[in-house]
């Protein structure tokens, strides 16, 4: 039997708060409500973190960058079809200049979908950052629940070892 | 009419020794051709929009440094208005050291010239309206320009300054520098050596 929305969504914080953000950027998504419930409202609201939502993906892209420059560590999270508002953003100044940055996407479309019209990008998430060859992760109903957590963190380490952006697709909806 | 390498010749002035993110080609050649290639400057080659977003997340990952620093950005008027959701997240925000100088020539120079909408767009009005400590319009002349400058590197911030320009386009050189070597130059030097200090480092 698949994890619950709420032990996916729980496995995505542990994951997050392993990183121990000290900032944490987020866009809107009704599949992210548990996630940023905790960072809005719930233990994650620390005094230390600045948490707070951008309006559109690009700029958060380079929010991310100039925090990076600085060595902060931060998180963006945000829904899968955002992907193609940030790409220009990432392939013109993190992506040529080398600057790790980590955000967690949010998948849509697919079965358990309830909007009608979403699919139309969602569903092209990885063809969409694999064209642009932007290193991504997949944590979804093939992934134990309990391998979520360390994959999260280990998707922020790697975009550190390797210079670059990368993205961790997590599924919340149950596929 | 202040020249745009007028203008930003006296940005690197009241700024010698501050993170200062530059935008797009044209006005990074001609920074450069008027002060020369400095550790402090971020050069971003052709990030068209991002300069302000790129500098408030600078802002924000440096603010309670105890040097004081300033993060200024240096944005066109077409470049701010591609970005310009920036300028709500900024006020949201209220980096008290960051500054963002927009030089306003009213078209899009490196393109051919083609006018952008700043003209009609009252950029002061809309950063007070977000929220922003304070901004002003700057009459284009030295003296006013630089009594700006001091007053915005002496001020909490978030602090906007318009700044019209003329649209001559000097002759300058193409920078042809790998984006990674940019990158690496700026963050050694914010994190190694930082304000104070802008010798370039040793070559690696």
């Amino acid at each position: 039997m698949s994890a619950s929305f709420e032990q996916r969504s729980q496995a995505v914080i542990d994951g997050v708060e392993a990183i121990d953000p000290e900032f944490v950027l987020h866009l809107p998504s009704s599949t992210l409500k548990l996630v940023l419930g905790h960072f809005l409202d719930g233990p994650g609201a620390r005094p230390d973190r600045r948490i707070f939502p951008i309006p559109r993906e690009e700029e958060g892209i380079s929010i991310l960058s100039g925090l990076g420059l600085a060595g902060r560590r931060a998180v963006m999270i945000f829904q899968d079809n955002g992907i193609g508002n940030m790409l220009t953003a990432l392939l013109t100044f993190p992506q040529p200049y080398h600057l790790p940055l980590f955000g967690i996407i949010t998948r849509r479309g697919g079965l358990g979908e309830y909007n009608s019209m979403i699919h139309t990008i969602s569903e092209r998430s990885e063809a969409l950052l694999t064209a642009a060859d932007v290193r991504w992760f997949q944590l979804d109903a093939r992934t134990p629940i309990e391998d979520w957590s360390a994959t999260i963190q280990r998707g922020y380490a790697y975009a550190h070892t390797t210079h670059r952006p990368v993205f961790v697709l997590v599924n919340l909806m149950g596929g | 009419m202040l020249s745009r390498p007028e203008a930003l010749e006296l940005i690197d002035a009241a700024f010698a020794a501050q993170p200062l993110v530059l935008t797009l080609g044209g006005t990074i050649r001609e920074m450069l051709a008027v002060v020369g290639r400095k550790p402090n400057h971020l050069y971003s080659l052709d990030a068209m929009g991002q300069p302000l977003a790129i500098g408030l997340g600078l802002a924000l990952g440096m603010e309670g440094r105890a040097r004081g620093e300033r993060v200024v950005v240096v944005e066109g008027d077409g470049s701010l208005l591609m970005g310009f959701s920036a300028l709500s997240t900024v006020g949201h925000l209220r980096p008290r050291n960051l500054v963002a100088v927009v030089l306003d020539n009213g078209v899009y120079l490196a393109t051919g010239g083609q006018p952008t909408a700043a003209a009609s767009v009252n950029l002061v009005g809309v950063a007070r309206a977000c929220g922003w400590a304070d901004a002003r319009v700057v009459a284009s002349e030295v003296e006013a320009v630089r009594e700006a400058l001091q007053w915005a590197s002496a001020t909490d911030g978030p602090i906007l300054l318009r700044v019209p320009v003329g649209t001559e386009q000097p002759t300058t050189d193409f920078f042809l520098e790998d984006p990674v070597v940019l990158a690496r130059e700026f963050g050694d030097w914010l994190q190694n050596t930082g304000a104070g200090d802008t010798k370039r480092p040793a070559a690696r």
